[in-house]
């Protein structure tokens, strides 16, 4: 009888146990193209279907703005490669940036992000634009109180971390895990790459290498001969970048001290992140502070235009006379080889438009 | 009775389990680290500070990286390759898990051997120097592979008393043909931990510069990547680097 007594009571115990739901997020698999390194993705922000597909909803979602009137994407637009044509993007009080917004793609293999380098890691860079008074300016708290406010948002969260809230950090995670989801890597110049580099093409990829044509290959080979164009110092492999800060001979004097700002050190001064030329016919305007608005004035700069200083790239060999000294039909070339970097198929990937 | 039989099948068990360790000169997960001190002839050297070479030119630094590939004692190889970039890194070459009693002497290549020069650089492992995340601006992009020496900076090749190093060099020393042998016949590493035994080496860039046999002149050198028509210059550079690295 007794032992009747201490079982129903260790029944009914169990039985009243709140029910803990449970909710297990699925393993995103990337694609990794069999030309590029692997990413190495923060052991702590792991990709899921479910927070990637989160982090492209946030990607889009304008309640992340003081007004509601701006999300990542209205200065990161997928028609523009993810970045702005504006010269400098505008926040909600209409005040205008310092620097052109820079172009969101295959941010998986970055080490430094910002034309200055000031973070080291996707989600603390995601965390700047929201509370930024000329950018969303919109505290985080405000922001993710609206985004508590809608049930769905509640859901996705939960489903994609396994836990009630939403705060800033799991918002930079969900969107940081959607970035990392921006690969270009089917680009006419990934094939030709892959040629020069022995690495095998799919049929598919064989029949589009056929169609690279003789201006296509001779800009190519202006795009790195030391005495044609110069460019693959800093744009080259698959990534169409080096890691590294540069000056590229715009001005003789810094007005954005650029890398420096950020180090101290003077010898940093008036040097930017080398960016990626991908889709590089499509991110217009150019350089750190958007004075280019065509290719056709970049390809001008380095032939005739460039400025000394005292921290301009020694790899600008040819500064002492002002630029690399293109003639006419070596910019055309060399402008036909900058359009085999556009990659439609990323540009058109239904996986990274508005989901809404 | 009863308890003591437990007592000592639990003793029996623990001290069954218990790892062996009873070799205290083991070298099991002790680490060896090679270092490269850059040097100005008698002066410490730094990245962006200038300095003066005997001719009068000022001369300052903005890069300085190399490759080491196959280093091995026979055939107990070391490492495979390791990538000294001083602005990143600074003075330390590799740092790695053995037995420093295997290395009594060490030999290897100046810049990567041929058989991994021609890889695909994004197929090497992810903690690998040669993979390409890593090499960064020391491969090529195309089949000629990676850059074997990178030193790159500027100077002022006017002997007066106004500074004004404007004048770019740029030695990048790459391609099969430029690579060079190394050997230290005698290794004496230092016990710097119970943990870690170091090999320090150093590197005199004004010995670079200034070699007896083979010196460079900035004024007129001062460009090479390697290519046919700078054959000289990547020479020098390459054997004066290799005689400019020695014991510290």
């Amino acid at each position: 009888m007794k032992h009747l007594v201490i079982l129903s009571f260790c029944f009914m115990l169990l039985s009243c146990r709140k029910d803990k739901v449970g909710f297990e997020a699925s393993p995103y698999k990337l694609e990794i193209p069999s030309h590029f390194p692997d990413m190495i993705i923060p052991e702590d922000n792991p990709l899921t279907i479910e927070g990637v597909e989160l982090g492209r909803f946030l990607f889009y979602e304008k309640r992340l703005s003081g007004d509601n009137s701006m999300s990542c994407a209205t200065c990161h637009m997928p028609q523009n490669g993810f970045s702005d044509p504006k010269q400098f993007s505008v926040g909600i009080d209409g005040i205008a940036g310092t620097r052109q917004s820079m172009a969101l793609v295959n941010l998986g293999w970055e080490s430094f992000f910002f034309w200055d380098g000031r973070k080291t890691s996707l989600e603390a860079q995601i965390l700047e634009p929201v509370p930024n008074p000329i950018e969303m300016h919109q505290s985080w708290k405000d922001a993710t109180q609206k985004l508590n406010a809608d049930i769905q948002y509640r859901n996705r969260f939960f489903r994609a971390f396994n836990e009630e809230g939403i705060d800033s950090i799991k918002v930079a995670k969900a969107i940081a895990q959607f970035l990392r989801t921006l690969i270009s890597a089917e680009s006419k110049y990934d094939i030709m790459y892959k040629f020069e580099n022995k690495i095998s093409l799919t049929t598919k990829e064989q029949a589009i290498l056929q169609t690279v044509d003789n201006e296509e290959w001779a800009g190519y080979d202006l795009f790195r001969s030391l005495n044609g164009a110069d460019c693959f110092h800093c744009h080259n492999g698959p990534l169409m970048q080096v890691k590294k800060f540069s000056n590229n001979g715009l001005d003789a004097a810094f007005s954005d001290l650029g890398r420096g700002f950020v180090t101290g050190n003077p010898s940093d001064n008036g040097k930017f992140k080398v960016p990626t030329l991908r889709n590089i016919v499509l991110t217009a305007p150019y350089m750190h502070d958007g004075r280019f608005a065509s290719l056709d004035e970049v390809i001008e700069h380095y032939s005739s235009g460039v400025t000394h200083s005292a921290t301009i790239d020694p790899l600008m060999e040819f500064a002492g006379q002002g630029g690399v000294q293109l003639d006419s039909q070596e910019k055309y070339l060399l402008k036909r080889f900058l359009l085999t970097l556009t990659d439609y198929n990323f540009i058109n990937n239904p996986k990274f438009k508005d989901p809404n | 009775m009863k308890i003591n039989i437990y007592i000592l099948i639990i003793l029996t068990i623990i001290f069954s389990c218990n790892k062996d360790d009873s070799n205290p000169t083991s070298n099991k997960n002790k680490y060896l680290s090679i270092t490269v001190d850059p040097i100005f002839g008698t002066q410490p050297f730094y990245l962006d500070s200038i300095y003066t070479t005997s001719e009068g030119y000022k001369v300052k630094f903005t890069d300085l990286k190399f490759y080491f590939s196959a280093l091995r004692n026979g055939t107990d190889t070391l490492t495979k390759a390791a990538l000294f970039d001083f602005s990143s890194t600074g003075n330390l070459l590799t740092r790695l898990i053995g037995d420093y009693n295997k290395f009594s002497s060490l030999q290897g290549n100046i810049g990567v051997i041929q058989s991994l020069n021609h890889l695909d650089p994004a197929a090497f492992p992810n903690d690998s120097p040669l993979n390409i995340s890593n090499a960064g601006t020391m491969h090529w992009s195309w089949n000629t592979g990676y850059i074997f020496i990178s030193i790159e900076g500027k100077t002022d090749t006017i002997p007066d008393a106004i500074l004004n190093p404007n004048h770019s060099f740029s030695f990048h020393v790459g391609t099969d043909q430029f690579l060079e042998t190394i050997s230290f016949s005698v290794i004496n590493w230092q016990a710097i931990s119970d943990k870690e035994h170091r090999f320090e080496l150093k590197l005199d860039l004004l010995s670079l510069l200034q070699n007896p046999t083979r010196p460079i002149d900035l004024k007129k050198e001062f460009l090479t990547h390697s290519t046919s028509g700078q054959y000289s210059l990547t020479l020098k550079v390459a054997q004066n680097f290799k005689e400019a690295l020695t014991t510290k």
